[in-house]
């Protein structure tokens, strides 16, 4: 069998020398930039850490994270349900109004809600039409439009591993827990919530990663009122030139995501079996 | 629970319809906006004109960056479906441990947050000359669209079965006639979603893109950008109508393709 | 016979999905106590009937009566039964204790009392001491009897069980078809079991309800359901059989005159079902009932010679083009391709409507 194996290693080179120079060659070079930058050893790194500044910019990140991940689901939470109820055209439709966004740039989607959320825009229009106030709101380049925009461009990711672990769950546990003289708020929380759990913390997880990364979105309806990790990197590069300070911010970044991924792997029966045989 | 109260379900079918509303709805304003007469951005319109129709496609800019888009998508497209078609096949046949580490590998540009691979490839791509490029820009969206094309075509790879292969062997195909006419016809819905996946990939991505572009491979979504932080027209409307019209030709495609199979993918 | 269950009742009950009839109006009762196997093959209507009695189905007809409550719209929960799904339906995320204590716990009674009936119910199958093991950890016999215990913790008035028994291997089967009649013959609990293997109905059973296209075909003791089948359905259901093509010539008390042109002869048998002049009807020969004998009045080639240990089967050609199965204590060698003659008494012989 000595003959396939090395079959596979040919088969799997093309990819793996492409994204070695491509990608992990160019991601090392930065994070090296880190140390070795004008300031050298971990002073980049301390510099990020240890500003007023830098750490406000890390701990709104934090917050908009969080905020934008408990409102993805809760909303992600009656389309999923829904989804495992309908059957048909209507199930189809309802499956495609969650999977058309993922196909829109997020560049458009966050330029609708630029024209949307405007200071003379229609939501503006909207609310002073019924009155709940009297003076546009201030909608657009602050923390209101950064949830906004964030929500509904990451709501997708949260739909549908919820959706996947309502529906893997056995409509005969209902029926047993049902028989069993269980009322339906009791086999909603006994039994419902916790096997959809997993599909909870799964979409929480993917979405708040996602968060933490974010940069068009944020950039464009928060601007410099709402900085976050990934505008502050940007602007080490295009606007200081300040390498090493970019790198630090990647390695902050980056080791936060690879950490709590590390940790919902390790909870999370996740899709293991993608590629096995 | 089995049957959940009336009213209870009334609340949940109202609320998921209102959900679907604030995901679909807002995408969909950009369209009437683009057909604005005036020479600001009013939503809806007070009056309606094809004039930024015309405008985008006299404005030599907005041209070359829809082509320079295209030309870089395909390019992109080929790219990955050339390295990611193989790696798919070839990771079925490693032995596990193998297998999850360059799995981890091929999907890692899906999980690096996308400004750290943003920033990382810039810079490189600065220090060898390939900045502004528009092959610099097409392996970079390639190493992104890298993870669809192997999770796509591994998805597909799960329905041949391997009994079928040895079959063919025992009949005394060799492998490349196993290849070609056994796993690539079964593989074919696996091959053309991965690949128009990939497309979009590209075509939709910005960060890169803005970090990349210069002014050899400014990219629609680059135009755009640039648009919207300097100018503010209406011409910014009509290209992002233009790009939702796109996508929205390629996810009718891949639905088509999608429903051949069964399952559902992104 | 007296029971701790509650007595069953289908006033002309009946469930249609759009257009298919799943059950046709059906009467039906069951006494308290009573182990009733229903038994057809797949898609004859069982587990609708099932369904029916827990309420995961509501009927589309007729009522449905438990002890002396209508409980025919009542909600499932309300109704006091215990289920034994097919394939256990047992929470995943729950240990066994906590999937057998479950319909405790949402009757919210006392923490010390659950405990006390989860540990009686698995001591009862005799899965004492395995109440915090995870029920992945288990294997397909055990899951089975923590879904039995999980039924039976909760004192129901009617016990259900829809074919439990399909997931095990032959020999666990066995056992556990002993071990569920144990459990019967001593709480005699009104239990209804589906399954579409007759030795596990006749292992198991008071009475046999057997069913077709949504339709009870005949219901009674198993040994009656052998002996005078109502029709060639039930005949070829529930044992092996001959059935032969017969013409109904003559009929007076109980017993009618039939012409069988595979026989051909005339033959007079016994007719437990009264016939209506030109229904189509068939002779029905156990194949225990027929005997070699040289007097005999037909004769046959054996085309085949089957072994089955204490006894052998062989396959009869008659003259006439038609097979017959005999069955013989094993001794006499018979060999293939002999011609032999044979005879049976009349009084075995049945004459069964044609099932439509």
């Amino acid at each position: 069998m000595r003959g396939d194996r090395l079959n596979a290693l040919l088969l799997i080179l093309p990819a793996t020398a492409f994204l070695l120079l491509w990608f992990v060659v160019p991601l090392c070079r930065l994070l090296a930039l880190a140390f070795t930058g004008e300031a050298g050893g971990f002073e980049s790194l301390w510099t990020l850490l240890s500003s007023n500044v830098y750490q406000r910019v890390l701990g709104n990140t934090m917050i908009v994270a969080v905020i934008v991940t408990l409102l993805t689901l809760v909303l992600a939470w009656p389309v999923a349900y829904v989804l495992t109820r309908l059957k048909g055209i209507g199930f189809m439709l309802m499956l495609y109004g969650v999977l058309f966004p993922f196909w829109i740039s997020v560049l458009v989607r966050t330029f609708s809600w630029m024209l949307l959320l405007e200071r003379n825009g229609p939501i503006n229009r909207f609310l002073m039409g019924l009155g709940v106030t009297d003076q546009p709101l201030a909608l657009l380049f602050n923390e209101t439009g950064v949830l906004i925009g964030m929500t509904h461009v990451l709501l997708p990711y949260a739909v549908l591993p919820l959706f996947s672990a309502m529906n893997r769950i056995d409509r005969r546990l209902l029926q047993a827990s049902d028989g069993l003289g269980a009322a339906p708020l009791d086999t909603f929380r006994r039994v419902y919530l916790p096997l959809s759990l997993p599909g909870l913390f799964g979409g929480g997880t993917f979405v708040f990663l996602l968060c933490l990364g974010f940069f068009i979105t944020p950039a464009l309806l928060g601007g410099a009122n709402a900085m976050t990790l990934s505008m502050l990197i940007s602007s080490f590069v295009t606007d200081r030139l300040a390498w090493s300070l970019a790198a630090a911010g990647s390695i902050i970044l980056l080791a936060i995501v690879l950490v709590l991924m590390g940790l919902a792997m390790r909870l999370l029966p996740l899709d293991k079996g993608m590629f096995a045989k | 629970m089995s049957q959940l109260s009336p009213s209870l379900r009334w609340i949940a079918y109202a609320s998921a319809n209102l959900v679907i509303a604030f995901l679909v709805l807002p995408i969909l304003a950009v369209i009437p906006t683009s057909f604005n007469q005036a020479s600001f951005i009013t939503v809806p319109p007070t009056a309606w004109s094809w004039r930024w129709y015309e405008a985008f496609f006299q404005d030599i800019e907005w041209q070359s960056a829809l082509w320079v888009s295209i030309q870089i998508a395909v390019l992109a497209t080929l790219i990955a479906l050339a390295a990611g078609t193989p790696a798919a096949i070839g990771l079925q046949r490693l032995p596990p441990r193998l297998r999850a580490a360059m799995t981890g590998l091929f999907l890692a540009p899906m999980i690096v947050p996308v400004i750290v691979s943003a920033v990382a490839i810039y810079r490189t791509a600065l220090d060898i000359g390939l900045n502004g490029t528009r092959i610099g820009m097409a392996l970079s969206h390639a190493a992104l669209a890298l993870p669809f094309v192997v999770i796509n075509i591994g998805i597909a790879l799960r329905g041949v079965d391997s009994r079928w292969l040895q079959a063919a062997a025992g009949l005394g195909a060799t492998p490349w006639t196993i290849f070609r006419t056994i796993t690539l016809p079964n593989i074919v819905p696996g091959l053309v979603g991965g690949a128009v996946f990939a497309f979009i990939t590209s075509f939709d991505e910005v960060v890169i893109a803005v970090f990349m572009a210069g002014y050899g491979a400014k990219t629609l979504p680059v135009k755009i950008w640039e648009s919207i932080r300097l100018e503010f027209t209406p011409v910014v409307a009509v290209a992002a109508t233009l790009m939702i019209l796109l996508a929205g030709i390629l996810f009718i495609l891949a639905r088509m393709i999608g429903t051949k199979r069964n399952g559902v993918t992104v | 016979m007296s029971g701790i269950g509650l007595p069953l009742r289908f006033d002309g009950a009946t469930k249609r999905y759009d257009e298919m009839v799943a059950l046709q109006p059906t009467d039906l009762s069951v006494e308290a106590g009573e182990f009733l196997t229903l038994l057809g093959p797949s898609g004859s209507g069982k587990t609708t009937l099932l369904n029916l009695i827990a309420g995961y189905a509501e009927p589309s007809g007729g009522s449905l009566w438990i002890g002396s409550r209508d409980v025919t719209r009542l909600a499932a929960r309300h109704r006091n039964i215990g289920m034994v799904f097919q394939s256990y339906a047992l929470f995943p995320h729950m240990t066994v204790a906590e999937n057998v204590g479950y319909g405790l716990a949402v009757r919210r009674l006392p923490g010390a009392e659950i405990a006390r009936r989860v540990e009686a119910a698995l001591q009862l199958v005799e899965l004492a001491g395995y109440g915090a093991r995870p029920i992945q950890n288990l294997s397909g016999g055990q899951q089975q009897r923590v879904a039995l215990a999980r039924a039976l913790v909760i004192e129901p008035d009617v016990l259900l069980m829809d074919e439990p028994l399909g997931a095990l291997d032959r020999q666990l089967r066995r056992n556990v078809q002993l071990e569920l009649r144990r459990l019967h013959e001593e709480h005699r609990r009104t239990t209804l079991y589906v399954t579409h293997d007759q030795e596990e109905a006749l292992i198991l059973s008071d009475r046999v309800a057997v069913m077709r296209n949504g339709r009870i075909e005949q219901i009674g003791k198993v040994a009656d359901l052998y002996a005078n089948p109502a029709n060639s359905f039930v005949a070829s259901f529930i044992g092996e059989s001959n059935l032969l093509d017969a013409k109904l010539v003559s009929q007076e008390a109980g017993r009618a005159l039939l012409e069988v042109p595979a026989l051909r002869q005339q033959v007079a048998a016994p007719s437990p079902s009264p016939l209506a002049s030109g229904q189509a009807v068939r002779l029905l020969i156990r194949p225990e009932h027929l005997f070699l004998d040289d007097a005999g009045p037909v004769q046959a080639t054996v085309t085949e010679v089957v072994y089955l240990g204490e006894l052998t089967a062989l396959r009869l050609q008659l003259p006439a083009g038609e097979q017959l199965w005999l069955r013989q204590l094993t001794g006499r060698t018979v060999a293939r391709g002999a011609t032999i003659r044979v005879n049976w008494q009349d009084e075995h012989l049945r004459v069964v409507p044609e099932a439509r």
